[in-house]
């Protein structure tokens, strides 16, 4: 497990490398210049160049890289172009808000997701499931930056219970968890239903329930044990996704959080704002998929440290 | 196709027909400036209400219909047009350049979608056809996964090595016995991916990248009138709901279309 654990944190920096040097070459190949929308198009060829040597943008790409990897290795990702304020230091700062944010929508969506997808799949074809299949993908079709609105409507502007928007303490949570607690809860309860429907079909529930296990245990324990594995795999992908950046639900709702700094990077062109979050992206997904290969390993006696290995 | 597919497709191309005649059917103009007629709530010559420069919510509702759903139709096309040719590819000659297109795949995988297509749509200026750009430069991806798996297990079945015996070439198999066995996946695969599209197309637009103004697309009515959401709800809630209910229909259609491929196939 220990082998299993150390292999796959050597692969992430293996993968880092990689990472790096291709977002380095795609900006670097692609159109535009940063420059330009510092100081304008119209600027002076002195001054152009003078911005370019403060960013270091007039070097080769190879010695731009080259400068970029020791700044990570020592601890640095360089300065935002625009604010002049150190990337580590905004990450620190945006990185909890949006793991706050990404556990707040999955404490929430999860419960609901897998008890409304369980009680379906038992209940298959009865008034219950489809008001619930019909809620869900309802759920799914609704752009969050619209439930968003309409939820701050509601609970900020008419009933005045929670505020409309800012990064804090739970009462700003809220609002922005329950919005992106929508669509996952609603992916949630579609994966356990359908996984359900096929456990409830094996041989091994029809044994439990002639050899007279309770309803309750036989949901509890023989089923849904059996069902973790999807419903851990799609919480983990989701979680990840979240903490690469809810970039809605962040601007809806005023949050400060790592989607909303990704996309004014990559809108203002700030390369070493862009680096910062594809780095923070990838280490964060790549640790969420370690974490739940490990939780598979304990869900499910089959799997080893060696078969998960790919 | 079962009922609820029959229903979500109608809906669908109603919508997009209703969103053509636009302009034949209701007397206004949807970018048209009307200074006298600021934020006035529904009416029965307004069923909508009017935005902050007085233009038909209705009519913008409408005219709007025409790009996000013919941007999300067309990229969700280009996308599996691209897929079906690089899975093909993929998964027939294999070796490196599989390797090589399916570590494409799974880099474009690995992004939140959403924020790849924000990249790619800031490369280009901002315009329907760069959202066109963006969704599919995204969209291909799960397309050509899907299509080289099928290949994959196509090329080991009986009747492709009947094929090759009887001397057909490379191209003569890819194209008139492989190529015919992908279609209805990836057209499931695209009824499935449609409501995805429609909902990514209107964040780009939210988010200031798509059709500029005065066009009006459904998400960019959210994003330039959510300041009144409060004072005047109804310039936001029709968009809203145009979404939603056009998503609804694609998935709704996807479902319905996936459920019959999988048991035509058991």
């Amino acid at each position: 497990m220990k082998n299993f654990i150390l292999k796959r944190l050597q692969l992430l920096v293996l993968l880092l490398f990689g990472i790096t040097l291709l977002t380095f070459a795609l900006t670097k190949a692609l159109p535009g210049d940063p420059v330009y929308s510092l100081v304008g198009e119209r600027s002076s060829p002195e001054i152009i160049e003078k911005i370019r040597r403060e960013i270091g943008t007039d070097k080769g790409i190879f010695s731009q890289y080259i400068g970029y990897v020791s700044l990570v290795l020592h601890g640095e990702m360089g300065r935002s172009y625009y604010t002049n304020r150190k990337v580590l230091d905004d990450i620190l700062i945006k990185f909890p808000n949006t793991l706050k944010l990404a556990a707040g929508a999955m404490l929430i969506a999860t419960p609901f997701g897998v008890f409304l997808g369980l009680a379906a799949a038992l209940k298959r074809g009865s008034r219950f499931d489809r008001i619930a299949s019909g809620l869900s993908i309802t759920a799914l079709s609704v752009p969050v930056f619209w439930s968003g609105l309409v939820l701050m409507l509601f609970f900020s502007l008419k009933l005045k219970i929670l505020p409309p928007s800012g990064t804090g303490g739970v009462e700003y949570l809220l609002l922005p968890a329950i919005t992106l607690s929508l669509p996952a809860a609603a992916t949630l309860m579609r994966i356990t239903r359908v996984t359900v429907l096929d456990i409830v079909k094996m041989p091994f529930v029809r044994t439990a329930r002639a050899k007279g296990v309770s309803v309750f245990r036989l949901n509890a324990v023989h089923i849904m044990k059996n069902a973790l594995i999807p419903v851990v795999t799609v919480i983990g992908l989701d979680f990840g996704s979240y903490l690469n950046g809810a970039v809605l639900t962040e601007t809806i709702f005023g949050w400060n959080g790592i989607g909303r700094y990704a996309m004014e990077g990559i809108l203002k062109r700030d390369y070493p704002v862009i680096m910062g979050c594809i780095l923070i992206g990838t280490v964060s997904f790549v640790i969420m998929n370690l974490i739940v290969d490990v939780l598979y390993f304990y869900m499910d006696p089959r799997v080893t440290p060696h078969g998960t290995e790919r | 196709m079962g009922r609820k597919g029959k229903a979500s497709a109608l809906i669908i191309s109603s919508l997009f027909v209703l969103s053509l005649l636009a302009t034949l059917l209701l007397p206004y103009d949807p970018n048209e400036i009307d200074l006298d007629n600021l934020r006035e709530p529904p009416s029965l010559e307004h069923p909508f209400g009017t935005d902050n420069k007085g233009r038909d919510i209705l009519t913008r509702v409408l005219s709007g219909g025409k790009i996000s759903i013919g941007v999300s139709v067309a990229a969700a096309l280009i996308s599996m047009g691209i897929g079906l040719i690089v899975g093909l590819l993929s998964g027939y000659f294999g070796g490196k350049l599989d390797l090589f297109l399916m570590a494409l795949v799974d880099l474009i995988l690995a992004f939140p979608a959403l924020l790849l297509a924000i990249g790619f749509s800031v490369l280009l200026p901002p315009g329907i056809y760069t959202v066109m750009i963006a969704l599919s430069a995204v969209g291909w991806a799960s397309f050509a996964r899907l299509v080289r798996g099928s290949v994959l297990s196509l090329r080991e079945i009986s009747f492709i090595e009947a094929a090759r015996s009887v001397g057909c070439g490379d191209v003569r198999i890819l194209l008139v016995h492989i190529l015919p066995q992908c279609v209805p996946l990836v057209l499931v695969m695209m009824g499935i991916k449609l409501g995805g599209y429609v909902l990514t197309e209107a964040a780009l637009g939210f988010l200031g990248l798509g059709a500029q103004p005065p066009t009006a697309t459904w998400g960019s009515m959210i994003s330039a009138n959510r300041v009144f959401i409060s004072s005047a709800p109804w310039m936001v809630l029709p968009p809203g709901i145009a979404i939603a209910v056009t998503a609804l229909s694609f998935n709704l259609l996807g479902d319905d279309l996936r459920t019959h491929y999988d048991s035509g196939r058991n």
